[in-house]
């Protein structure tokens, strides 16, 4: 790896642009053809490499210009998953959830043609991007397999094909998200963590894996027996309040450290970002820290999402420097 | 055999249409309706959910809940003493609701619930249920950051939702329920629980139903039966552990009993709401069973939540007619 100290990064998705929007629709009533959208899916994805190379960021992601949702996209390409309808999350944000009909497992590979186009864009390393199988598992009605258990064992099996494609592909850096996986602490998350280490067995690459929201003092330190290099975790949104739990038990593994709130329309700035970053230093080392986003920031607008990163990579280049002591000095 | 539900509803149609509720509030959010459209189209909305209970047959119905944007910030944002902070899940689903956080004296302003009630039963032809937030939930899923103890954070909700009760009361409710899912989660903490159930319901006479979910109540039965209320609403899916639960002592009160899976688009078969309510009026007379869904409706898809709502009716029918028979 040849990244600088706290190399940049992003969780996955980025929003989606106007004339992409308007396609997505047109699709949807049959008025574009499927290459049509395919196109503009790309055009789309190259704006948004585009964009985190300027910003200069260090691992970046495709921003799932081609995903509707996190687990629909999976269900969807998967098979034994049929479409439910729309389910409510918060406020006016809905989802699509799946409903396992009958045995899940992988057709052909899911995400690996996108991860090779976006790879061929950039000199940069891009994240491959999965769904964890708790998560695709949690956020499904199941109405095939007896247990949870067996449901989540047998998606574990078919992510973990899907690593060994992406990994074959040239994919050096690999997330798994799993939001879900605090969903029920106390009764199951033996299981998550039973269900990661199928999905990352005898893989050689980096692993991350991002969780979101919900109760992570409750999992911690639990949650660093989950088989990956890096946990990705959204530290801005609560304030940075995480940092108490990392006081009380080392934190072994890397961090993403999320530094922007990805449900604020607010752009923070360079200082505020800086100072985030500074407040962690004192509790994780430096070298196990990646800077990254809270979340995916498909729901900011463009130009949130331009703000916030830029701001993200100015004020970890700040940091790093006040860290390696290359700060230029303004001239006498 | 009277048949009810827990309480929420979709607000949106299936696909692909996008729903009038979503596109408003997103007019709403960028300025292009005022509240006053936006509310005029929740009414039209809360009337769609009423129809639906009522095409189904639903006995006792609620409006829908279609103007809550969770339980927790709908009665917290109302009352004095309480902000309103960042998303968190709601119990083991996945739906998100914003954390109520006291950081003042807690006190009841005016009625939270009162219109929408007065609202849905002036255009519903069956009886109409409101619903109350309990303090108790209230409370474990909000934050303390004003009182000293969280005893005393539990009763001043207490205090302020007694205040509801009563203007619903005076708005001519006749039967009112108390959502408290979280007394399934702190079974621990029952004799603080039973408190504010107390403080909750004093100087209100209406029928009263104490509704939980999400879990069982074993540990805390038969002593809930001695809380205030005349019924009592147990989820029968996530809490399978009350099939046993309720067998331990007699149950004194009107059961209200979760059997349709509110959180599974699987249909129940009418054979297995039938073998479900056998069981269970194996224990409480069939007049003092009501029979619901698990819980509020909203985690399912429109048509799915609707299919079910038929199959509520259709299967409870069913059971009553075989009960009758029986009886014969």
């Amino acid at each position: 790896m040849s990244f600088p100290l706290l190399p940049t990064t992003a969780v996955g998705s980025y929003p989606k642009p106007a004339y992409l929007l308007e396609a997505r629709r047109k699709f949807l009533r049959k008025h574009l053809s499927k290459e049509e959208l395919t196109e503009l899916e790309r055009r789309a994805t190259r704006e948004w490499i585009q964009i985190q190379e300027d910003a200069g960021m260090d691992l970046l992601v495709d921003g799932e210009q081609y995903r509707g949702d996190m687990v629909a996209y999976f269900a969807d390409e998967m098979q034994g998953f049929a479409i439910a309808g729309l389910v409510r999350s918060y406020g006016n944000r809905y989802y699509l959830k799946p409903v396992v009909v009958g045995p899940v497992g992988r057709r052909h590979p899911v995400t690996v043609e996108w991860f090779t186009y976006a790879q061929s864009l950039t000199s940069k390393p891009v994240k491959g991007m999965l769904t964890g199988p708790y998560t695709i598992a949690e956020w499904s009605f199941n109405e095939h397999y007896p247990t949870r258990r067996e449901l989540v064992l047998e998606l574990a099996r078919a992510i973990h094909q899907e690593v060994v494609d992406l990994q074959r592909a040239g994919a050096r850096f690999i997330q798994i998200d799993e939001p879900a996986i605090h969903t029920r602490p106390e009764e199951d998350f033996d299981l998550a963590v039973e269900a990661m280490e199928i999905v990352t067995d005898g893989v050689g690459v980096y692993t991350v894996s991002h969780i979101c929201y919900g109760d992570v003092p409750k999992i911690y330190p639990a949650m660093l027996k989950l088989a990956v290099n890096q946990l990705d975790l959204a530290l801005k949104n609560e304030e940075f309040a995480l940092l108490e739990t990392f006081k009380k038990s080392p934190f072994t593994k890397d961090i993403g450290l999320g530094v922007v709130d990805a449900h604020s329309h607010r752009v923070e700035s360079v200082e505020e970002i800086a100072d985030g970053i500074r407040r962690t230093l004192g509790v994780i080392p430096a070298k196990q820290i990646f800077i990254s986003p809270d979340c995916g920031l498909k729901t900011r607008t463009a130009e949130e999402t331009v703000g916030k990163l830029r701001n993200m990579v100015e004020a970890t280049k700040l940091v790093r420097a006040e860290l390696t002591g290359t700060r230029e000095r303004a001239p006498a | 055999m009277i048949t009810t539900v827990i309480g929420n509803y979709p607000k949106i149609p299936d696909m692909p249409a996008p729903g009038k509720w979503r596109s408003a509030v997103e007019k709403f959010q960028k300025g292009q309706l005022t509240e006053a459209e936006l509310r005029q189209v929740e009414d039209e909305v809360t009337l769609e959910a009423i129809q639906d209970q009522v095409d189904a047959g639903v006995d006792l119905i609620t409006d829908g809940q279609i103007r809550w944007e969770d339980g927790q910030t709908h009665f917290a944002r109302r009352l004095r003493g309480l902000s309103i902070n960042g998303l968190q899940r709601y119990f083991d689903t996945n739906i998100y609701f914003r954390e109520p956080v006291a950081e003042g004296e807690i006190a009841w302003v005016e009625p939270v619930s009162v219109r929408d009630f007065e609202f849905a039963r002036r255009h519903s032809p069956r009886p109409v249920k409101p619903v109350v937030t309990g303090p108790f939930t209230l409370a474990r899923l909000g934050r303390n950051a004003y009182y000293q103890s969280g005893r005393e954070f539990v009763l001043a909700l207490a205090r302020a939702l007694n205040a509801e009760l009563r203007a619903l009361q005076e708005a001519g409710a006749e039967i009112i329920q108390v959502d408290e899912p979280a007394l399934c989660r702190y079974k621990q903490e029952y004799s603080l629980f039973a408190e504010a159930m107390t403080v909750l319901v004093d100087g209100v006479n209406t029928k009263k139903v104490l509704c939980t979910y999400f879990g069982d109540v074993d540990g805390v039965y038969p002593q809930l039966l001695q809380l205030p209320f005349e019924v009592i609403g147990l989820d029968f899916v996530a809490g399978y552990r009350n099939w046993d639960v309720i067998a331990r002592a007699p149950f004194t009160k009107t059961l209200m009993c979760g059997i349709l899976d509110a959180r599974n688009t699987r249909l129940e078969t009418v054979d297995e709401i039938g073998r479900a309510i056998r069981r269970i009026t194996g224990v409480v007379p069939p007049d003092r069973v009501m029979v619901a869904p698990s819980a509020g409706l909203e985690f399912l898809p429109h048509g799915v939540a609707k299919r079910k709502l038929q199959r509520l009716v259709e299967g409870t029918r069913a059971a009553s007619q075989a009960l009758k028979g029986v009886q014969a």
